[in-house]
């Protein structure tokens, strides 16, 4: 088994004011994992994730990220190895054109010139942005914006990527890139966390799903398994993908049980009929 | 202490409480602030001014809104003793000044001390009364106040939004500067101008084009009455407070008008030398000590 890039043991963190946001959280992630982090709003999501690269230090526990211990490292040390794509790219955006925006990232960490160019390029090129490279990013539609805020994070090519609601507001093709972003991070190795309300997204591509509710982790396992758990799901009021739900309501021999994608029932389903 | 007022550098929005400044009728409330800077202004006289300034951080007290507003006044009391160092140096009076006392190549005059002790003392008097209305008072209890006694309903929300406004832009500040950061941004101070204080500026941009679209949208600046859900009733004791209030304000800025020559003391060698000497020195290195410490840990950033 890989080994652990993130290891929170007895995570609580409590706002100002007496506000539990996590209770006694304790998970490891081993490198090169896709986990999804799922709940309703307010269960304590997004708390944990920003707990991953130091915007948030634990009340108690301890959570160490690729042996760095986040209590006592920086927001910028840390970044090295994580990488978080904010839901709202216009927080991220400033510079003049979307290239340049691609080389903050790179430039900030100290890179060679020569390599910031290089990762600016493969990054304009992956998110298929190229064309948009002079653009100023504010010219540019919500959807690409956030495209452009997620290429600006790959650029730095951090060891682990947290993508906080990934798919809000992109279409069709967006969508897609961002599919083809977390598979082509899972082939370099590298970890993704995703932090979201889409559940086709996490179906598709987590390895792993946590699921929060409340500030406690009530779940932890494949996403198969946690979609299956009536009872758990029903505590935090989410549903699993149309198309799990409809296989697990025609189940019988021969079909999936909790199908995850649509091909998955669609054929066995196609020779019964 | 709420919760958006300890994120931001300036306190700006209501203190939840139920203190007897909390309960009074925002007009009551705004006749008290406009009394407080009427009398900060009235006079230069610093004692006076000094025992106004008091009054309104009692009152501040006794609403139990002063925490966040301490916080302020403690961060930016040894960047306002400058006002004294300055003055003390380079009074803003005609002259001839009268030197007080010499240290190295630098001369104290009177007029400076006066001059400086006036400034800061009317600076906090006016702050005090104002922040004490904007930190126990809904903006929509005023806002529907002032629109009783027949305030335009434009001018009424565009002073409403601008109160509303700056904690959400600082709020926002936050969050990209946080974004920023996660960018690897060591830089703070004047190097993380740009990159925090673009997104910031473009994101208010765009609010306030989105918001202006919505308000129209729902009928904001058609004709004829308008209603509002917040309902804010006068009693006795609004009055009574309001007029008294008004009485004070008027009687105080009167008596120091009327009395200015005598109130005036910049002629008048008011302070001990070494008492002018030890404020001087002492708010020369607050004021040097504060700046240097920001200075430091910029270019350490």
């Amino acid at each position: 088994m890989a080994e652990n890039i993130i290891v929170c043991q007895d995570l609580w963190h409590i706002y100002p004011g007496d506000i539990v946001a996590l209770h006694d959280v304790s998970i490891s992630i081993p490198q090169g994992q896709v986990v999804g982090v799922i709940g309703q709003n307010g269960s304590g999501k997004t708390t944990l994730v920003k707990h991953f690269n130091g915007l948030l230090k634990p009340t108690k526990g301890s959570v160490v990220v690729n042996e760095m211990d986040v209590g006592t490292h920086a927001v910028d040390e840390l970044s090295r190895n994580v990488g978080y794509v904010f839901q709202n790219p216009n927080h991220q955006l400033f510079a003049k054109t979307v290239f340049d925006e691609m080389t903050f990232g790179p430039a900030n960490l100290g890179l060679e010139e020569d390599v910031v160019q290089e990762r600016a390029e493969q990054a304009l090129e992956f998110f298929g942005l190229d064309r948009y490279r002079g653009t100023h990013p504010y010219r540019l539609s919500l959807p690409l914006r956030k495209l452009v805020a997620m290429a600006a994070i790959y650029a730095m090519r951090p060891k682990v990527m947290v993508l906080d609601e990934p798919t809000t507001g992109q279409d069709h093709i967006g969508m897609n890139t961002v599919r083809r972003l977390i598979e082509k991070l899972r082939e370099e190795g590298d970890t993704i966390v995703l932090v979201t309300h889409d559940m086709v997204l996490v179906a598709q591509t987590a390895d792993r799903l946590l699921v929060l509710c409340d500030s406690e982790l009530i779940g932890d396992g494949a996403p198969r398994e946690i979609f299956s758990g009536d009872e758990m799901m029903a505590r935090t009021n989410l549903r699993p993908p149309q198309i799990t739900q409809l296989s697990r309501r025609i189940f019988k021999p021969g079909l999936p049980e909790a199908a995850l994608r649509v091909s998955e029932l669609a054929e066995p389903l196609a020779k019964t009929l | 202490m709420s919760e958006i007022n300890k994120y931001m550098l300036i306190p700006i929005v209501r203190v939840p409480g139920d203190s007897l400044f909390h309960r009074l009728h925002p007009l009551t409330k705004l006749a008290w602030a406009v009394g407080g800077v009427t009398m900060a202004f009235a006079t230069r006289n610093p004692l006076v001014l000094g025992v106004v300034t008091v009054v309104g951080f009692v009152l501040l007290f006794m609403s139990r809104v002063w925490h966040g507003y301490l916080r302020f006044v403690l961060m930016f009391f040894p960047l306002s003793l400058s006002l004294i160092v300055f003055q003390s140096l380079a009074p803003a009076f005609p002259r001839p000044w009268v030197p007080l006392a010499s240290i190295g190549p630098f001369t104290i005059y009177n007029e400076g001390i006066y001059s400086g002790l006036s400034l800061l003392t009317r600076a906090y008097a006016a702050s005090n009364f104002s922040m004490l209305l904007v930190l126990t008072t809904h903006p929509g209890d005023l806002f529907a106040a002032l629109q009783a006694i027949g305030m335009p309903h434009e001018i009424n929300w565009i002073l409403m939004t601008s109160l509303q406004l700056i904690p959400v832009v600082q709020r926002e500040f936050g969050i990209v500067t946080s974004a920023q950061r996660s960018r690897a941004m060591k830089k703070r101070g004047f190097g993380a101008l740009l990159p925090s204080m673009v997104p910031v500026f473009a994101g208010t941009i765009e609010r306030v084009t989105q918001l202006s679209m919505s308000l129209e949208s729902r009928g904001f600046g058609s004709k004829g009455k308008k209603t509002s859900l917040r309902r804010v009733r006068a009693r006795a004791f609004d009055w009574v407070m309001g007029i008294f209030g008004v009485v004070v304000a008027v009687a105080v800025s009167y008596f120091t008008i009327a009395n200015s020559a005598a109130l005036d003391w910049s002629e008048v060698t008011f302070m001990p030398v070494w008492l002018a000497v030890v404020l001087v020195v002492g708010s020369a290195i607050a004021f040097v000590s504060f700046t240097g410490y920001y200075i430091v840990r910029a270019a350490r950033a």
